[in-house]
């Protein structure tokens, strides 16, 4: 039985949302400087205007709402999915005011693909925005991937009774310690002393590529990022082409690999726990994954031919691989190449790698690691029990932070989220199958929004059917919340009805 | 007499018959990215012209200089200009504030280059700068500054009510009833 809908469950929501919504207008202070800096000064103003717009929705929000009460699970998932529609909206006024966005679909379009780490873009003439815009496209991707709700939990929301329900609305769910600020802390600590390390080392690197010393840096802070917060965005349209860089390709690898993992695993990491990298289910899971879906990219690269030898395999073949399966999306090939050489099996093996994807509860999308080590150790467990006499008790276990007992109850929920990824990706595919693209194609783009990876064969441009942009962005917010938090604001808008439908029928 | 016009005339057939071809060698074609990359294996090894704005940086390396040349909308071709060819002076790059020189390149493309590891980039034999950059426009909009004062001041009176009594809780004042003990 759904419960009734009450004011008061409105006034939280409203109040957190608006909360949520003040983080995202202070955060545009950060391209505003960047503006001001470069000294381009309509771009700023547009940061400006930005900022007091978001901040007025969220002040008045919070104003009208206002609440001491704090929120329960089922507010907590309608908090992170309806603050996440809001900071796309609101996000969007800078790419709509710089004229470099068709529409705004096509400015939510890319906020939305920003804020899950996707990394695809309709933004037109990207090799002339403004730095202000640039640095607002992966500032939103390095939030995106920590959490607007992680944020506003840190600098704004504090040790609510109910914050820990926030975070775990917006797919956080792992207690690295017991006070849930500090967990929101310790996720920003490890991202910003990755921040500092992967923008000195870029940006060093940038410089001897030869980017300008005043830019290189910021080419330094964008790349990382987008590798750390698997976003897939670059600065310029060319992406990882732009640089020519064997070294920075290696090093945003590194640094899209770290991305992918389970902050709970770099929390261990980071606290002594150093034997946890060779035993986590996630690590041993995504190993053998990279393994399988980087030798079907071997084999369909040598059976076509594309490159002139092993080196050149590798330095294309292995980024992409790496790039599609940690979720990110940053490319050293153009779009058209996966389909104009890569062919069919290229495609599939980079599908059925981004649709596997990260690590749960870190930066990335897709299936999660975990989930595919819990489902494949539930085959192997129910193997093991058909095999053993019938009064034996087999137990199966998968090790992740701590020895944990294979569950019926964990099995089913890992296969559930799997059946609705899956069920996304097929929707998205077919919607563009309708539309004339062919299967290969469809599959791989929907995947790739789906699983919040951001590569691209070329169906992503502005000239797209509206009604695919919709559905593409839906997959990313789906795909990037993990489908509870939003089933749940479905459920408590139908709720709201039902209950106004009471009230009136009662007056 | 006749010997020397059918001399003649097999020189001019010879001489025509040569031209196409001496054009074509004189003046590879004007290609871009998107013809390119949909039909890399055909242009494969060929020489081709292309031009473009050049973007933000002039990557100077050891053996060479990479030119990313942008020729449209969120399309750019690498370009390597190795040591052994003239690099004129670029003297205007893209930035927000600048067109960068739009320069023609004449050289061979590469589908998979063995040099860069599998980059697809063409291989400068000549670098021809044939516009020189500017500075852009780029006004203030005066409405969108008139936008900006207005909602501030709306901004500092909502905020001046929102901080205004923070301890105030109206849920509880109004005696709105308390949703279910789910949390």
């Amino acid at each position: 039985m759904v419960r009734r809908v009450w004011g008061e469950d409105f006034r939280i929501i409203g109040y957190y949302t608006g909360l949520i919504t003040i983080g995202v207008g202070l955060l545009m202070l950060v391209p505003m400087a960047t503006s001001l800096v470069f000294r381009e000064w309509q771009s700023a103003i547009d940061f400006g205007l930005s900022i007091v717009l978001t901040l007025l929705v969220g002040y008045l929000l919070a104003l009208v709402s206002r609440t001491r009460n704090t929120p329960g699970l089922t507010h907590a998932m309608v908090i992170a999915a309806a603050s996440w529609l809001v900071a796309m909206v609101l996000s969007a006024v800078p790419y709509v005011l710089s004229g470099h966005a068709l529409s705004l679909l096509d400015a939510c379009f890319d906020t939305m693909s920003g804020y899950t780490t996707t990394g695809l873009f309709l933004l037109q003439d990207l090799d002339h925005i403004s730095q202000g815009l640039n640095m607002w496209r992966h500032l939103l991707t390095y939030v995106g991937g920590q959490g607007i709700v992680v944020l506003a939990l840190t600098f704004l929301i504090g040790s609510t009774g109910g914050a820990y329900k926030l975070m775990v609305g917006e797919g956080k769910d792992e207690k690295l310690v017991p006070n849930v600020r500090h967990i929101a802390v310790q996720i920003w600590r490890i991202s910003l002393i990755y921040l500092f390390i992967g923008t000195v080392v870029l940006g060093m690197l940038a410089i001897a590529s030869g980017i300008k010393p005043q830019l290189a840096f910021f080419h330094g802070a964008y790349v990382f990022m987008s590798a750390w917060s698997t976003g897939g965005f670059a600065p310029e349209s060319q992406n990882m082409l732009y640089y020519h860089s064997l070294p920075m390709e290696i090093v945003s690898m590194v640094f899209m690999i770290l991305g992918s993992f389970n902050f709970a695993l770099h929390y261990a990491v980071w606290t002594g726990n150093r034997k946890e990298i060779l035993r986590n289910v996630e690590i041993v899971s995504f190993t053998i994954t990279v393994l399988t879906t980087f030798s079907l990219t071997c084999l369909a690269l040598m059976q076509r031919g594309v490159y002139p030898d092993a080196v050149a395999l590798f330095r294309r073949g292995f980024f992409q691989l790496i790039s599609a399966h940690t979720t990110t999306g940053q490319s050293n090939i153009y779009a058209r190449t996966l389909v104009r050489e890569w062919g069919p099996l290229g495609m599939v093996a980079l599908t059925i790698a981004m649709a596997i994807g990260a690590s749960a509860a870190s930066t990335g999308g897709g299936f999660k690691g975990i989930r595919m080590g819990i489902i494949f150790k539930g085959i192997v467990t129910d193997i093991r029990k058909l095999l053993s006499p019938e009064r034996a008790i087999v137990v199966g276990h998968y090790h992740h932070i701590r020895n944990n007992t294979l569950t019926d109850s964990a099995v089913k929920s890992a296969a559930v989220i799997v059946v609705l990824y899956v069920l996304i990706y097929v929707v998205g595919a077919v919607v563009g199958m309708a539309y004339g693209y062919p299967m290969a194609d469809a599959f791989f783009e929907s995947v790739s929004a789906g699983s919040n990876t951001g590569l691209s064969c070329g169906i992503t441009q502005a000239t797209m059917p509206a009604l695919l942009k919709i559905v593409y962005m839906v997959e990313m917010w789906m795909g990037r919340l993990e489908f509870l938090s939003v089933f749940t604001l479905f459920g408590f808008i139908a709720a709201s009805f039902r209950s106004l439908r009471r009230q009136s029928g009662a007056a | 007499m006749k010997r020397r016009i059918t001399a003649y005339l097999s020189v001019v057939i010879v001489l025509l018959a040569l031209a196409p071809a001496y054009v074509l060698a004189e003046e590879p074609p004007l290609v871009t990215t998107t013809e390119l990359v949909e039909h890399s294996v055909d242009w494969d090894g060929k020489t081709v012209s292309f031009e473009g704005e050049v973007l933000e940086d002039v990557l100077a390396r050891s053996d060479g200089t990479w030119l990313n040349l942008s020729d449209g909308n969120n399309s750019a071709m690498g370009v390597f200009v190795p040591r052994t060819v003239f690099m004129p002076v670029i003297s205007w790059t893209e930035d927000y504030r600048t067109i960068g020189d739009a320069v023609v390149v004449t050289g061979v493309f590469h589908r998979a280059c063995t040099d860069h590891q599998g980059e697809t980039d063409i291989h400068a034999t000549s670098v021809v700068v044939v516009t020189q950059g500017s500075t852009k426009d780029n006004p203030i909009h005066r409405d969108r500054v008139v936008w900006l004062i207005m909602l501030s001041l709306t901004l500092v009176v909502v905020m001046w009510l929102y901080y205004r009594k923070p301890d105030k809780d109206p849920g509880v004042q109004r005696g709105s009833r308390e949703p279910p003990s789910r949390h």
